[in-house]
């Protein structure tokens, strides 16, 4: 099944419509999962998949549907009702399709999945683990590998082509002692190789060796401000949901960032660099397409605590009169700093290394609250103990202003690159 | 509707051991206005044909769009080349499952979704017409309305061939506003119900009431005060027992994470909640109504029955799959549930409610001196240690028994089974949440309910 040639059949079946431009994205791929749960290896799983999104825009009106159907008839289907839909949306000057660059094709990784070598990876890290760890349960882990194609057309004469194929892990895991249970933990990443044992990747072995101390916990005793470091899993999280609230599509087109007006002046801390990264050999999990059409370029996000670029998409450029981001869709990384990671934990008076954050959706204003998960006290420069229901609150925009120290060392997890970094002005409180 | 080519190669090959077979259609319309603007026009169809298949306790599962004859061979065989593959390295050596009473069945289509789009469009944007109207001066506001309807056909060794058809049509507002110092304040409204969106929702005039409310609840949070934190005196509004139920108690006692070591585990038969907590994971009638979410045979083809997880305080068992079930010596509850025909079934709730009590929340609210009123949530997080989150994005103090000023976004949390036996009021009355969707590797929807509780609970904030 050739997904361009669908793809060419789906884009005239739109300018059959008669529509002033539409767009369509095919895709398919093949994915095989062994997967552990209850204590064993319980499940070898294979998925076939493909799938049509259609859009077509007339008068300024888009209307869209999609399907997982290569089946001409229904895709006929799917164009008309995705014409039939236009007729009642809302008119947009700001609806389109990406211009015409330069048309490329892209192929990554390997297409077949290797279910022995999978076999072997999950074989060899619960082995390593029960020798290295025996406090450590599973609750689950996924070893995988995904192949994937997409092909992207529209009426403006783009044709882009992407294939990739890589494995990945997801493990989660607690610590257990007798009837004591420690929080769940998890880790994972995605690898185009698979010559080296899952215990050994990103941070995987430090998080079970902290899990494993995790069974026996205290809580803070009430309240006070202070530091915290943020592990590369943690601040990615802390970066990913500062930028979907202050620099991403709705929140610049219905205006209530409270970033609206700071492009080219300074959002954080000097230390802190933030990019948007395409595909390239140190991140097999990176597109090389934007799902928005274009091919993706890197682009600086926050250089030296200064917002360089928002994150729009080419709506969201259109919609708001600013530029649409090279690096939109791409994989957002921060560049290492510094300093060492042991000299930033050793200069923290009391504070939290916070491996883990649960909690309600953060506000508008960037305002969060929630339960330190996995998270270990920091006294006179010392990890101590570990802690249990301890909550953080703080104010997202405040934390990357309050940023003091990054460290030289980095994680990368296949799809995004980050250091530890430290912060001050977080309350935590117990109970 | 999803043709049935199943039953044709089923009476052509039989089965060989233990075998699912599920084709399945998930379909969704969505329409969606940011402050006017279209963010969302879709709909998608999602269908595909799976199967599983059990050796000697080793399971293989493939999945596939081709419905033909030839598409549901090669999933089949696939699925067994998995089970195979990994039976002969792992070597589990169990015994098949106990079977299970053959479920027949087949769902009407009486509320198949024939909604047509341009339907959803212009109800959305009448609603949003309404609140521009009305409130111009809020800094945004959301309308989204949605379905998703969910068509399965289950075939499987034990002899069940059952069709189930599940819509759901939900509606979502949101609105933002500025606080005295400018900053963004937004509060989001959800609701649905099992059925076609027509059925669920007459027209937008019958929600600009709530609407309404919406907006006055945003006005007093935008004057609103960050929560003092510590260990406090809650009143959960029904809407966030439901939310208990599921996150703090539900999740713990699934089997699957029962066996991964959760503290569920070892409070079988124990005291874990105050004696007049009772809790029930139904399977799809409760209080002689459908439930938000009702499973009739669940996608191992079990006959769904309801799981009472807590009884008069006492945790008195879990939500199983035949697995589990046979590990445990028990009965399959019905739970084994899958999102996408592209998902194997996993142990996931239906529709999670602790029991209604025999005091009025009016009384709740002024038997506390000090302490808050929690009224709405967003979302919600368990863990293994029975520690459980949820996001506050409404809520009151109280003084003196009487409600004071709105408080901002915070977070409670708590250790389930202590938290629990520290409910000493449960209102007379309950209230179902029809929009909620719990993640668990697979998405799904699930119902949740409860009635008000007086408990105490950790609260974040500064």
């Amino acid at each position: 099944m050739d997904i361009r040639e669908i793809a060419r059949y789906t884009l005239g079946k739109i300018r059959e419509t008669g529509a002033d431009m539409g767009r369509c994205s095919v895709r398919s791929g093949e994915s095989t999962e062994v997967y552990y749960e209850s204590g064993k290896i319980s499940m070898i799983r294979t998925v076939f998949s493909g799938s049509v999104r259609i859009a077509v825009i007339n008068e300024k009106r888009e209307g869209s549907a999609s399907l997982n159907s290569f089946e001409k008839s229904e895709i006929d289907a799917a164009v008309a009702e995705a014409f039939e839909a236009s007729k009642h949306a809302v008119p947009d000057d700001a609806e389109g399709i990406s211009e015409l660059e330069e048309n490329r094709s892209f192929v990554f990784g390997k297409r077949e999945p290797d279910r022995a070598a999978l076999y072997g990876l999950m074989r060899g890290f619960i082995d390593d683990t029960a020798k290295e760890f025996p406090k450590i349960s599973f609750d689950s882990i996924s070893v995988s590998h995904g192949w994937s194609e997409v092909c992207y057309m529209n009426t403006n004469g783009v044709e882009l082509y992407e294939s990739n194929g890589l494995s990945g892990f997801e493990a989660m895991f607690m610590g257990r002692d007798g009837e004591l249970t420690s929080s769940f933990n998890g880790t994972g990443c995605a690898f185009d190789d698979n010559t080296v044992p899952l215990i050994d990747r990103g941070l995987t072995r430090q998080l079970l060796a902290e899990t494993e101390r995790q069974t026996e916990t205290v809580s803070v005793d009430g309240k006070f401000e202070g530091e915290i470091i943020m592990p590369p899993h943690f601040l990615s999280e802390v970066v990913g949901d500062a930028c979907g609230i202050f620099i991403t599509d709705n929140v610049l087109i219905d205006g209530t960032s409270p970033w609206k007006n700071s492009l080219g002046k300074t959002v954080a801390s000097p230390l802190l660099n933030v990019t948007a990264r395409s595909a390239c050999p140190e991140l097999p999990a990176a597109s090389a397409l934007t799902s928005d059409g274009y091919v993706a370029r890197d682009a600086e996000i926050i250089k030296n605590g200064v917002l360089k670029s928002f994150l729009l998409s080419r709506y969201g450029a259109k919609k708001t009169g600013g530029a649409r981001c090279p690096g939109w869709d791409a994989a957002l990384c921060v560049e290492p700093g510094r300093d060492s990671l042991d000299a930033m934990i050793a200069g923290v008076k009391r504070g939290l290394l916070v491996n883990r954050f649960s909690g309600g959706s953060p506000a508008p204003n960037g305002d969060f609250t929630g339960v330190a998960k996995n998270s270990f006290l920091i006294e006179d420069g010392k990890i101590t103990k570990p802690v249990s229901e301890t909550m953080i609150s703080g104010n997202y925009a405040d934390i990357l202003k309050n940023i003091s120290a990054v460290s030289s060392e980095s994680v990368n997890s296949g799809g995004s690159i980050f250091p530890w970094a430290k912060a001050s002005g977080v309350t935590i409180s117990g109970k | 509707m999803l043709t049935d080519h199943i039953e044709k190669y089923i009476r052509a090959h039989g089965f060989k051991g233990y075998t699912e077979i599920r084709a399945q259609c998930n379909s969704s319309k969505r329409f969606g206005l940011l402050k006017g603007t279209m963010v969302s026009n879709s709909a998608a169809t999602s269908r595909g044909i799976s199967a599983r298949v059990v050796k000697n306790g080793a399971y293989g599962f493939a999945s596939g769009n081709d419905f033909s004859e030839d598409g549901v061979s090669a999933i089949v065989r696939a699925a067994g080349e998995n089970a195979a593959f990994l039976e002969a390295r792992e070597k589990p050596g169990k015994p098949d499952f106990a079977p299970v009473e053959a479920v027949k069945r087949r769902d009407g289509f009486e509320a198949e979704d024939d909604v047509p789009r341009r339907h959803y469009a212009d109800f959305a944007g009448e609603l949003d017409a309404y609140i521009a109207k009305k409130y111009p001066g809020l800094s945004s506001r959301y309308v989204g309305v949605s379905s998703l309807n969910m068509e399965k056909l289950l075939y499987t060794s034990d002899g069940t061939a059952a069709h189930s058809y599940t819509p759901r049509s939900s509606l979502y507002i949101g609105m933002t506003a500025e606080d005295p110092d400018g900053q963004p304040v937004d509060l989001f409204e959800s609701m649905g119900d099992w059925g076609k969106f027509t059925d669920v929702f007459d027209s937008p005039a019958e929600v600009f009431a709530k609407a309404d409310e919406l907006f006055e609840k945003l006005m007093k949070k935008r004057e609103g005060v960050y929560a003092a934190p510590g260990l406090k005196q809650v009143i959960l509004h029904p809407d966030l027992a439901g939310m208990l139920a599921h996150e703090a108690v539900g999740h713990t006692v699934e089997a699957d994470f029962v066996l991964s070591g959760s503290v569920g585990g070892p409070c079988l038969g124990k005291q874990v909640a105050s004696g007049i907590v009772t809790m029930t994971d139904f399977a799809n009638t409760a209080f002689g109504k459908r439930c938000p979410v009702p499973v009739y045979v669940d996608d191992e083809g079990t006959p769904a029955r309801d799981a009472v997880l807590i009884r008069d305080g006492i945790l008195v068992g879990y939500m199983h799959n035949k697995e589990s079930a046979a590990h445990f010596g028990v009965c399959p509850t019905g739970n084994a549930r899958a999102y996408s025909f592209s998902d194997e079934p996993l142990i996931r709730m239906r529709n999670t409610c602790i029991l209604p009590g025999h005091d009025k929340l009016s009384d709740m609210i002024a038997s506390v001196d000090d302490g808050y009123y929690l009224v709405s949530t967003g979302n919600g997080q368990a863990d293994a240690t029975g520690e459980f989150m949820f996001g506050i994005e409404f809520g009151y103090e109280i003084k003196k028994g009487k409600l004071g000023r709105a408080i901002k976004n915070t977070t409670i949390s708590g250790v389930a089974f202590e938290m629990l036996k520290t409910v000493d009021m449960l209102s007379d009355d309950i209230s179902w949440c029809c929009t909620g969707m719990c993640g668990k590797k697979q998405p799904i929807p699930v119902g949740m309910g409860g009635p008000a509780i007086r408990c105490m609970a950790n609260i974040g904030g500064r």
